[in-house]
């Protein structure tokens, strides 16, 4: 008996196999397009990619506007914000030490 | 003997999942028409009621597309994952129907051809689905699986979520039932010495 139940299996009605059908076809995702927007995200690493080159691009203009004092202003230098003053170290030698040193 | 279970690849099953999931309008048109009889069988056999499976079905197909997108291949089978969301869904409705007699449940429509040969295979579905019926739901889908589905032993583990030695045990206790079911029927059901 089973092997006849195997082999005559139910049929599948017309109506369930169209509504099954219809189901997939509104559920289906939309084939990516090879040269859109979001292909260009995926080969920048997706999400994660974008939002680190995002936020690398905020800390460099941020650093480049307001540096620490650290490091130097060189946006106001560019600018002419900025001046600054160079230390003469000639007054080390202009007394000869370096003579009487031997 | 694995008729069913053996009639597409999984790998194919998989790939075709993967290429609606990618856009490809025919994908689920031939994955549809691969799948949905084993489910719709399946869950008629199991429920015994004809609207029941078809509504079974087709929520468990809605199922499989929308998870498509997540489809993480290699981790489960498709045809596997699909028994069991069926299962699920079918042990759902058995327990919905909570003290509803068996006897009361609408005969399943003749699955048979109507060719005059065919007369006595149909009476013979006809009196194997009476006494599926009759079996516990768990024996009932066991016995489903293994014996018409023609799943294995550990695809059917894996589809009920339980151990191997317990489908074994589901599977015999579930045999015997229809045996002792049908003993009563076996001349009026054409049977000589031969075994359900």
């Amino acid at each position: 008996m089973f092997s006849e139940a195997r082999s005559a299996p139910p049929r599948v009605p017309d109506a369930l196999m169209a509504q099954v059908l219809a189901d997939a076809q509104q559920m289906q995702p939309a084939a990516s397009s090879p040269g859109g927007l979001m292909s260009w995200l995926r080969v920048l690493g997706g999400g994660p990619g974008v939002g680190g080159l995002v936020f690398a691009t905020c800390v460099g203009f941020w650093i480049g506007v307001a540096p620490p004092e650290n490091l130097p202003d060189v946006a106001g230098q560019l600018l002419n914000l900025q001046t600054s003053a160079g230390t003469d170290d000639n007054d080390l030698t202009s007394f000869g030490w370096d003579i009487e040193e031997g | 003997m694995n008729m069913h279970a053996g009639n597409t690849e999984p790998d194919t099953e998989a790939e075709l999942l993967a290429r609606y999931a990618a856009g490809d309008p025919a994908a689920a048109r031939l994955l549809a028409a691969q799948v949905t009889p084993r489910m719709f069988a399946h869950a008629l056999r199991v429920l015994g009621d004809q609207a029941e499976a078809e509504d079974v079905t087709q929520d468990a197909m809605m199922r499989l597309w929308r998870i498509a997108p997540d489809w993480r291949a290699g981790e489960a089978k498709v045809s596997t994952w699909l028994y069991r969301v069926v299962a699920n869904l079918c042990i759902d409705r058995l327990r919905k129907r909570g003290g509803v007699p068996l006897e009361d449940v609408a005969e399943p429509a003749d699955p048979a051809p109507s060719a005059a040969q065919g007369m006595q295979q149909a009476t013979r579905l006809d009196a194997l689905q009476a006494a599926l019926n009759t079996l516990p739901d768990r024996q009932r889908q066991a016995v489903v699986l293994r014996h018409i589905d023609g799943l294995s032993n550990s695809q059917i583990a894996s589809v009920l979520e339980i151990g191997v030695e317990a489908v074994e045990s589901l599977t015999a206790r579930g045999k015997r039932a229809l045996t002792l079911a049908l003993e009563g029927q076996r001349d009026a059901l054409g049977f000589e010495d031969e075994n359900i």
